[in-house]
């Protein structure tokens, strides 16, 4: 066999160089097609990466505890306590890097010109300065400064809404823990810039401001935590869920559908395409290996009258296609290593950025090589291009020796 | 003398029912060793369909070709080739060399596939390309060579393996008349000299000048079968 492999080795590659324009031609279809998949997955994982980072800084974090039922019909009947001692230690673990405690009900803000329904957020400002982005959002103004700093902070797209601006008053609606609407009215210390809705929907305030005009008694909605890794989020998960077994926890994929569903088509989509360039470049290697094939019939009936046997030429014409799939991938790979390089300084999307507003994502977006995706589709594409290359070697291994010397050089 | 080939009734029929061509018709046929045999016969005569089985390159529709006491009926193809490998020398008409190998590449080639050393191979496809004449274009690829240089090295890579029979078809198709005169003064020297068989498939009289014996061929039949 490695004797076999001395002698068609070296006749394979240089069987390559016999037609170059050929040769150049499949390189250019397979290292395209490996580049297009490399350079698709490293965008893709870093406006995902992007995205999901500033959609959990902004509010979610990477899970939330709620009380039981809260999520589905998120009012005043569905509040919490203070996380009790057991919870609190296991917030306080180092598997948890930041935790914070908030109000957030339903209301509606009116200022002398409209009346608009909100979601109203009491916050620990100092907390949420170590959880959420929302602090340094703030644009016109100052953030909250204590829990119980009874003015608040509302988006420009609300505050243009509203024909209100920093500086004027607001009065806010919720239900209070009697049942009675309880209304009062804040002052405009600041106003924050995320995505238009979300300006439209939050209102921040203190929560110990809230919770005092909502008539409650120290209760909350939430606890936002969030993970150093995320790889330990399922373990934290659990082991929350085992401190606070009345209570519900879930992670971000389950709080955000969207972010979850964006997370957990990106792998998807980076299949597809891998799949319609599979598609293409097999059309192209099939094509190619095809035409070297039935231009060397002659050859090949040549080579086996001389005594090579069939199983040696179907090695030939496969170590061809290995070696020349194999040269198109590693080229492939560079030019994919050297488009996340050159792209260090990050890809500006700014142009786009109203359009991709909903995702959250960053206008700049940084792309990174994983290692993983440079051992998975090179060896997928070589792979599958190698075994579709078989048919044509086949069928030249299956020829007989006269039936392919009767073929024209 | 043992013959090295053997034919007994050799039948070959391409195709079926109406449109079934007879090629072979019945070949007895012995070469024996030593001999310079050239088979002739008009186009069509079935010379290149009898070099097919004889070489082993195709199967006849009924009878048996024994190759130095090898029965060819029934081998694998596998088994086929080394019997090419081993036994059996071709010559071909004109490019009929890898393109992509030098004429010392195309003479080792055989020898690579009968697992010589490198350093025999070396010497050995030197020497078959010495013989022929060829000292110094060793490393010259077919398309550095000229028509007779060309089925010069062909003649090497035939000889190398040191086969028991050479099957040559139409060789001096495609060369000019000086040429032509020095690949058959080279074969028959081979003949004389190193006691090499050729059986040459051929309708060129000036090959057919140098030989011992002639088989005549038409309409698949043997017509003849003289010796000199």
């Amino acid at each position: 066999m490695m004797e076999s492999l001395k002698l068609l080795v070296p006749l394979a590659w240089r069987n390559l160089w016999r037609n170059p324009r050929r040769t150049f031609i499949t390189l250019i279809v397979v290292s395209i097609g490996l580049w297009s998949i490399l350079a698709l997955a490293s965008f893709m994982t870093a406006w995902i990466d992007s995205s999901r980072e500033s959609t959990l800084r902004l509010l979610i974090a990477q899970g939330q505890i709620h009380a039981e039922g809260y999520l589905d019909d998120p009012n005043i009947d569905h509040l919490m306590q203070m996380p009790d001692a057991e919870l609190e230690v296991a917030l306080n673990d180092p598997a948890v890097s930041n935790w914070v405690t908030r109000l957030e009900l339903p209301a509606v803000v009116q200022s002398e010109y409209k009346t608009l329904p909100v979601t109203m957020l009491g916050v620990d400002p100092d907390a949420e300065r170590r959880i959420s982005s929302i602090p340094a959002k703030v644009v016109e103004g100052r953030y909250l400064e204590s829990m119980d700093d009874d003015a608040v902070i509302i988006g420009l797209n609300l505050a243009d809404r509203l024909k209100t601006a920093l500086g004027r008053r607001v009065i806010l609606m919720v239900t209070g823990s009697d049942g009675w609407l309880e209304e009062r009215s804040f002052d405009v210390v600041g106003i924050y810039d995320a995505d238009s809705g979300f300006e439209d929907t939050y209102v921040f305030t203190g929560r110990n401001a809230m919770q005092k005009m909502a008539k409650l008694n120290g209760e909350i909605s939430q606890i936002a935590f969030e993970v150093p890794e995320e790889e330990a989020l399922p373990g934290v998960l659990e082991t929350l869920a085992t401190a606070a077994p009345e209570l519900d926890v879930r992670e971000w994929r389950k709080l955000s559908l969207l972010l979850g569903a964006m997370d957990a088509s990106m792998g998807v989509t980076i299949y597809i395409w891998l799949g319609v360039m599979m598609v293409m470049v097999s059309i192209g290697i099939i094509n190619t290996q095809l035409m070297a094939v039935f231009e060397r019939i002659h050859e090949f009936g040549l080579l086996r009258a001389l005594g090579l046997k069939p199983q040696h030429v179907l090695t030939l014409i496969t170590l061809e296609s290995m070696l020349l799939i194999g040269l198109g991938v590693l080229i492939g790979m560079l030019a994919a290593a050297l488009t996340v390089v050159g792209l260090s300084d990050g890809i500006d999307l700014s142009a786009f950025s109203k359009a991709l507003e909903a995702f959250q994502s960053s206008d700049v977006i940084y792309m990174t090589i994983n290692p993983l995706d440079y051992v998975i589709f090179p060896l997928a594409v070589w792979g599958i291009g190698v075994l579709v290359a078989l048919w044509p070697a086949r069928r030249a291994a299956k020829i007989s020796p006269v039936e392919a010397m009767r073929h024209a050089t | 003398m043992k013959p090295i080939v053997s034919c007994k009734g050799i039948t070959k029929v391409f195709g079926k029912g109406e449109l079934a061509v007879h090629a072979l018709r019945g070949i007895d046929l012995d070469i024996m060793e030593g001999d310079f045999a050239t088979l002739a016969g008009p186009s069509g005569s079935g010379k290149t369909t009898l070099l097919n089985m004889i070489g082993a390159l195709d199967h006849p529709t009924d009878g048996e070709v024994v190759v130095d006491g090898e029965a060819l009926g029934g081998m694998k193809k596998a088994e086929l080739s080394d019997l090419r490998l081993h036994k059996i020398g071709f010559i071909f008409q004109a490019y009929n060399l890898v393109p992509v190998l030098s004429a010392r590449e195309n003479v080792e080639f055989v020898l690579r596939l009968l697992g010589v050393s490198p350093s025999k191979r070396r010497s050995r496809s030197d020497a078959a390309l010495a013989e022929v004449g060829l000292q110094g274009m060793e490393n010259r690829r077919p398309s550095a060579l000229s028509g007779g240089q060309q089925q010069r090295v062909a003649i090497a890579r035939a000889l190398v393996a040191r086969p028991r029979i050479v099957l040559a078809d139409e060789p001096t198709a495609n060369l000019d008349s000086g040429t032509t005169k020095e690949l058959v003064d080279l074969m028959y020297r081979l003949n004389q000299e190193a006691g090499v068989t050729f059986l040459i498939g051929t309708h060129d009289p000036r090959v057919m000048e140098y030989s011992k014996r002639h088989i005549e061929m038409i309409d698949g039949q043997i017509e003849s079968d003289t010796s000199s």
